[in-house]
């Protein structure tokens, strides 16, 4: 075995304590895929894995909420069972659900980008209400026109047929992770810590 | 939950670079030759696929079911017409294929999953992804593989003292508010102590890593994901 180097190098303590973050957001977005709850407007369950796209761009703005989910990705398709029902592996990443995975880091980059009106991340406590809900909104739009178009072209679909299957029952939940999301961002409990 | 499962099979013994390759060598390949001649290739080669990682059908069907709604929505969907005659059949082929294909792709990564140990994909990852990234991505994936067993336990512990305290009688929204400030503060709270750790311990962009040596074995795995590669451009 071969001593690849004499010198260390050390890595810089913001990259260190971002890295840090990103990893524990990626994994939170991984749990939040086991936590369901029943969908008051759709047999299909409501489970949290965009709500943790929504937060890595609001708590960890455009770059480094956009590697959080960028982990999420590569650590799932290593096999980490972190994708919906505990799926693992890169043969989910050109499944019937691709397009809406492979949008996570570019909806959390536009996220982050809105909610902190630039790549400086802000106080998200101190964001006004419209750019809140108007980033998030947008964030969803990007999820799901890739996810849509994901699914037209990986189970060769029309357009109405992959938007009836892959986003009609889900849209609705959508609204309530984005009042969730406001709700987290606004808590006293958050802008406390 | 599909994890990695310890064995003595051919696939355990492959390189996990080679393994990467026939995987996306065989995922070019399916959507590639989405016909039915080329998928019944295809699934021959799932078939070898199966017996060299030694892993039973009904456990890699098993592993997918996630995909299978939408699997079999989505043709069904494409022979229903708004108008009469209803049901044309035949609209449904193109999409049932596309499927198929899907199916076959996905058996093949469950088959990497089951047969490749983390800190193998960990160290696959670095050497081939160039300097920086490729080792901000290796530690990140580590930390996503550690830390989430701890996480789902934080969430399951917010969830149980949520219904203990009758929050089950609140709404949607305000329940999945309430996981989520304590999945955050949590996570929050170990990013902050794995940040002094790391920097405690001198992390650095150049550590050792596990040794990965191409052997023998890894040729004929390589040749294959070649010439997956080469049929899929054909």
């Amino acid at each position: 075995m071969s001593i690849e180097n004499t010198d260390t190098e050390l890595v810089g303590d913001e990259v260190v304590g971002n890295l840090a973050r990103a990893a524990l957001f990626a994994a939170l977005t991984g749990a939040f895929a086991y936590v369901s709850f029943p969908n008051p407007i759709s047999p299909a369950p409501v489970t949290l894995q965009v709500l943790g796209v929504f937060l890595s761009g609001i708590f960890l703005g455009p770059l480094w909420g956009g590697v959080a989910c960028g982990l999420y990705l590569l650590a799932g398709a290593l096999g980490a069972p972190i994708f919906a029902g505990g799926a693992a592996g890169m043969g989910v990443l050109v499944g019937p659900t691709a397009g809406y995975l492979l949008s996570y880091p570019l909806a959390a980059a536009v996220i982050g980008g809105i909610v902190h009106g630039g790549r400086t991340p802000v106080e998200p406590g101190t964001v006004g209400l419209v750019r809140l809900v108007g980033g998030l909104a947008l964030g969803t739009g990007v999820i799901y026109t890739i996810g849509v178009a994901g699914m037209m072209i990986v189970q060769n679909l029309g357009p109405v047929e992959a938007f009836l299957v892959g986003a009609a029952v889900f849209v609705p939940a959508e609204l309530l992770k984005i009042a969730a999301a406001v709700g987290i961002v606004r808590s006293d409990v958050m802008t406390a810590a | 939950m599909l994890s990695y499962d310890p064995g003595e099979s051919i696939a355990h013994r492959l390189d996990p670079r080679a393994k990467l390759a026939v995987q996306i060598g065989f995922a070019l390949a399916a959507f590639a030759h989405t016909s039915p001649r080329g998928l019944a290739i295809g699934t021959v080669l799932v078939g070898v696929v199966l017996v060299v990682a030694e892993l039973p059908p009904q456990v890699a069907v098993w592993e997918v079911r996630y995909a299978l709604p939408f699997v079999l929505a989505g043709p069904l969907l494409a022979a229903f017409s708004p108008a009469p005659p209803w049901i044309v059949p035949t609209e449904a082929i193109a999409p049932a294929l596309a499927s198929y294909r899907v199916l076959l792709v996905l058996v093949v990564s469950v088959a990497y999953v089951r047969t490749t140990p983390v800190r193998d994909s960990r160290a696959a990852v670095q050497r081939l992804l160039p300097g920086r990234l490729g080792r901000l991505c290796g530690v990140g994936v580590a930390l996503v593989f550690r830390f989430l067993p701890v996480v789902l336990g934080d969430l399951s512990r917010a969830r149980a003292a949520m219904r203990a305290r009758l929050g089950s009688e609140r709404s949607l929204a305000e329940r999945m508010k309430l996981v989520a400030i304590a999945g955050i503060r949590r996570a929050n709270g170990r990013a902050d102590r794995l940040a002094v750790a790391l920097r405690a311990r001198c992390f650095a962009w150049n550590p050792t890593l596990p040794a990965l040596r191409f052997a023998a074995l890894d040729g004929p795995a390589l040749a294959f994901a070649c010439a997956l590669f080469v049929w899929a451009l054909l």
